[in-house]
């Protein structure tokens, strides 16, 4: 194949290039990056400015309240006696890890998988000033959110008290580690995107990276559990502070974030050492970006133009009985259901967050509960106990679990907390209609049955998110050997919390569906999708909190007996349930038959 | 029949106006074409015919049922093809038809004969078993057409159905049309192809700013305008600024305030 010129970058185009991507793109994919702007179409007047600026100061909200959290985290770990070189080293340590692990498919969404690219190859625009335009929309929206990390080092200065010149110098140094780890991530990928098969099929890239990053999540939560215990976190720091001291790990951290290995002076060193170390990283900054402008005015148009020609997998001809047993009639339920599962299934940005995130989450529990006992038993073993004793003694008191006992009111207790923490996957309910999108307005120029279309829309979450975790929880009442019927009675009460937390968010989100996406990862990603994650807390505060009321007036305030408070916060749920059934398949079902555009 | 009684679309409170007390009658066996420039408002009206977009105000009825009061009764009886054919991409082409076939509940024994026949008439025997996101454009567009040919209805609502087909298919979709019309049934769709219109249809409307300019055949149009000129030639002055039919209109914008114009076919 003949070779592409290589193409050079024009400053004058670089700007209107920027302009351009920054007001008007549309990613095929889009990385959930910004301030709660998910790109769809604004709704116009009052009301829409008002929704767009609530969404805008509830993200600017929950950033700060991050923030914040890290500020904590930062003073906690300096009055641990962490240096403000060693939290320096965890930010940045964090920073290249996420960025390795969910940068690259940052990069190759806003770089190549954009719908408008097609579009730019027909100008007379170099390669290099589109990708530089792309980068630097990329770096700015990137730098955003790397700079959640960095009040870790602060608070760590503010509990030493620091001078102001080092707070600003950490910064600088901070905001140059995260421009570097950026510029070398695309170094990377632009190479892969030019010659790699694999990347060239979005589908199958989005599912691995967004597995991935799922995965990742789910280690990060985890982790979590232990590195907040003892000195886990302060045990970090100094691991962060070795890993860019010296050896391979120092060399690794250096090619993939070249001023990390300037950071001691920055943050520790005096006024000379500091500016030679700013200096330094600016240097090494400005390196990358000549090393980036090469490689991307050699492969960066080449790989735009193997994506254009990348097609889909070719299926079999399917004719006569085949034909015939695969268009079999079913029953509207079957018929949406199916529908919806295959749609879910095959979109791979739905798929990691609705399939896989699901199916991973009961994995977090028993990764937290497998090194739990882990460390229950060495723990016992150093004590000089036998293991076993420790699950009968645990059997033991398990066994006290009956109608009259106010332990099983408090297990039902743990049970609505469980729920309310299953909130966080609540928005796959929610999403329900929305993941069909103008889909949606093809489904209703047909004869369609919404009640079954909403059914169906229950169904699939239902089974992805509470099936899962059901069988873990029977596992676990088993094998501590809870006495059956208190056993039942918590499963049944587990389904009660469930049931009520997804019917409600459904019939939330089929009251309020956001149908107007340009691709689907702008439903799932993105300021608007995190709010959501977090409303759905609050609709699970909302169905548990009579049965929590219902629980505690047995237990806490003894107005009732303990066995009428179960059985109360048991009904309790049930008519909950047949009400929001009713509402999702009778008033909700009557507006989305009702739904314009 | 579709039976359009002085229906109106207003957005945003009634500040944009995309159908304005439109009264139109489609008869039993007739094919209809509807004319329009970008923007006439043909769309709009085909999308609350199909029970998609409700009207403002009037009433809208196929074969005597009500499609706002009655909306799944309406919709059984018909069948609505968008302009736009980007639709279930992830399905594959039996999933997408077998889902077509079960919401307007085709009997087994109809469903697979019909689907091997229409495959075969529009050439998409070998595409069956790929997702619709893979097809070109024309071929989505088939799919479309296939779908809603697959449950047969009575009224069959196509907007823009020719855009992006081939030639075969093209002359296919006709020869449906004319079928469905020859057997008392009835045939509503809109298009910018005026040669298509000149050729296939019984009636045309011409519809311009969300008003009914004129109903009648192409013969009577011609008749109208004195003149032997193309279909083009009558459409681009009918809808042109110095449009016989622009008083008439205004007039109507006007009174609009009071409800009591009508652009009923002149």
């Amino acid at each position: 194949m003949a070779r592409t010129v290589a193409q050079g970058f024009s400053w004058k185009q670089f700007r209107v290039m920027l302009r351009v991507v920054t007001k008007g793109e549309q990613h095929l994919d889009s990385t959930g990056m910004g301030m709660g702007d998910d790109g769809t179409e604004k709704r116009h007047g009052f009301w829409g400015s008002l929704g767009a600026g609530a969404r805008k100061v509830a993200m600017g909200f929950l950033f700060l309240l991050l923030a914040a959290m890290f500020f904590m985290m930062g003073c906690m770990l300096g009055e641990a006696g962490v240096t403000p070189y060693q939290a320096f080293s965890l930010c940045v340590v964090s920073l290249v890890g996420l960025t390795a692990l969910t940068g690259l498919y940052q990069a190759v969404n806003i770089l190549y998988f954009v719908r408008d690219l097609g579009y730019y190859l027909t100008l007379p625009i170099s390669a290099t000033t589109i990708m530089w335009a792309k980068l630097a929309h990329f770096l700015g929206m990137s730098l955003f959110g790397d700079l959640i990390i960095l009040p870790v080092g602060l608070g760590c200065l503010f509990s030493v008290g620091a001078a102001p010149g080092t707070w600003a110098a950490m910064t600088l140094a901070f905001v140059l580690a995260a421009v570097a780890v950026n510029l070398a991530l695309v170094i990377v990928c632009v190479p892969i995107m030019r010659f790699s098969r694999f990347a060239h099929d979005k589908d199958l890239f989005s599912r691995v990276f967004g597995g991935l990053i799922i995965v990742l999540a789910l280690a990060i939560g985890v982790g979590s559990q232990f590195a907040f215990q003892g000195d886990g976190l302060v045990s970090l720091a100094s691991g962060a502070g070795g890993l860019l001291s010296g050896g391979v790990p120092a060399v690794v951290m250096g090619l993939l974030c070249p001023p990390s290995l300037l950071a001691r002076p920055v943050v520790e060193g005096d006024a000379l050492a500091v500016l030679g170390g700013l200096l330094g990283m600016l240097a090494s900054v400005a390196v990358y970006a000549a090393v980036l402008s090469a490689v991307a005015r050699r492969w960066y148009f080449e790989g735009v133009q193997a994506l254009q020609g990348a097609g889909g997998k070719r299926g079999r001809r399917v004719q006569g009985a085949e034909l015939t047993q695969a268009t079999r009639t079913r029953g509207a339920f079957a018929a949406n259901l199916s529908r919806d599962w295959k749609m879910m299934a095959r979109v791979p940005v739905f798929f990691n967050q609705f399939v896989l995130s699901s199916l991973l989450m009961p994995l977090y529990f028993i990764v937290i509960a497998v090194v739990s006992g882990a460390v229950g038993v060495s723990q016992a073993t150093d004590a000089g106990m036998d293991p076993s004793a420790l699950l009968e003694m645990a059997r033991s008191l398990t066994a006290l679990l009956t109608f009259d006992s106010p332990a099983l009111a408090w297990c039902a207790m743990g049970v609505l907390f469980f729920g309310l923490f299953l909130g966080f996957s609540a928005y796959s309910f929610t999403m329900g209609v929305s993941r069909d999108g103008e889909d949606f307005f093809f489904l209703r120029g047909l004869p369609m049955n919404w009640s079954a279309y909403l059914a169906a829309k229950f169904v699939s979450p239902f089974a992805l998110s509470t099936v899962p975790m059901l069988v873990l929880i029977v596992v676990a009442l088993v094998v501590l050997g809870v006495p059956a019927a208190a056993g039942a009675y918590l499963v049944a009460f587990y389904l009660g919390a469930t049931a009520t937390l997804g019917l409600l968010s459904l019939g939330l989100g089929a009251r309020f569906p956001r149908l107007t996406w340009d691709n689907e990862a702008q439903l799932v990603k993105g300021g608007g999708a995190t709010l959501m994650v977090f409303a759905g807390l609050l609709v699970g505060v909302v169905v548990m909190v009579l049965p929590a009321l219902a629980l505690l007036a047995g237990v806490l305030w003894n107005v009732l007996a303990v066995p009428v408070a179960l059985g109360l916060a048991l009904a309790i749920f049930v008519a909950e349930c047949a009400l929001l059934a009713w509402w999702v398949l009778g008033p909700c079902a009557r507006s989305l038959s009702r739904r314009e555009r | 029949m579709i039976k359009i009684d002085h229906v109106s679309k207003s957005y945003d409170g009634g500040a944009t106006c995309a159908v304005r007390d439109l009264t139109l009658e489609i008869r039993s066996g007739e094919i209809f074409g509807l004319l329009g420039p970008n923007g006439a408002g043909k769309s709009t009206l085909l999308n609350m015919l199909a029970g998609v977009l409700a009207p403002t105000s009037g009433t809208i009825e196929l074969d005597g049922v009500n499609v706002m009061t009655d909306p799944l009764a309406a919709k059984r009886n018909l069948c609505f093809v968008s302009d736009s054919p980007d639709h279930l991409l992830r399905l594959k082409g039996h999933e997408f038809l077998r889902f077509i076939a079960d919401v307007y509940e085709v009997p087994d024994a109809v469903r697979g004969p019909r689907i091997e026949e229409l495959a075969h008439e529009y050439g998409m025997e070998g595409e069956l078993d790929n997702q619709i996101q893979s097809y070109s454009h024309g071929m989505r567009q088939k799919m479309m057409i296939m779908g809603a040919l697959l449950p047969d209805p009575d009224v069959w609502i196509l907007d823009e159905p020719m855009t992006g087909l081939d030639p075969k298919a093209s002359w296919l979709l006709k020869q449906s049309m004319r079928r469905h019309a020859d057997a008392g049934k009835t045939v509503l769709f809109s298009t910018h192809v005026l040669d298509v219109a000149e050729k296939v249809v019984d009636r045309v409307g011409v519809i311009a700013h969300g008003e009914l300019l004129f109903v009648g055949t192409v013969d009577e149009m011609r008749e109208h305008f004195r003149s032997n000129g193309s279909l083009e030639e009558m459409f681009l002055e009918l809808t042109s600024e110095n449009s016989p039919f622009a008083h008439a209109a205004e007039l109507a914008g006007e009174k609009d305030g009071d409800a009591s114009a009508s652009t009923e076919a002149r």
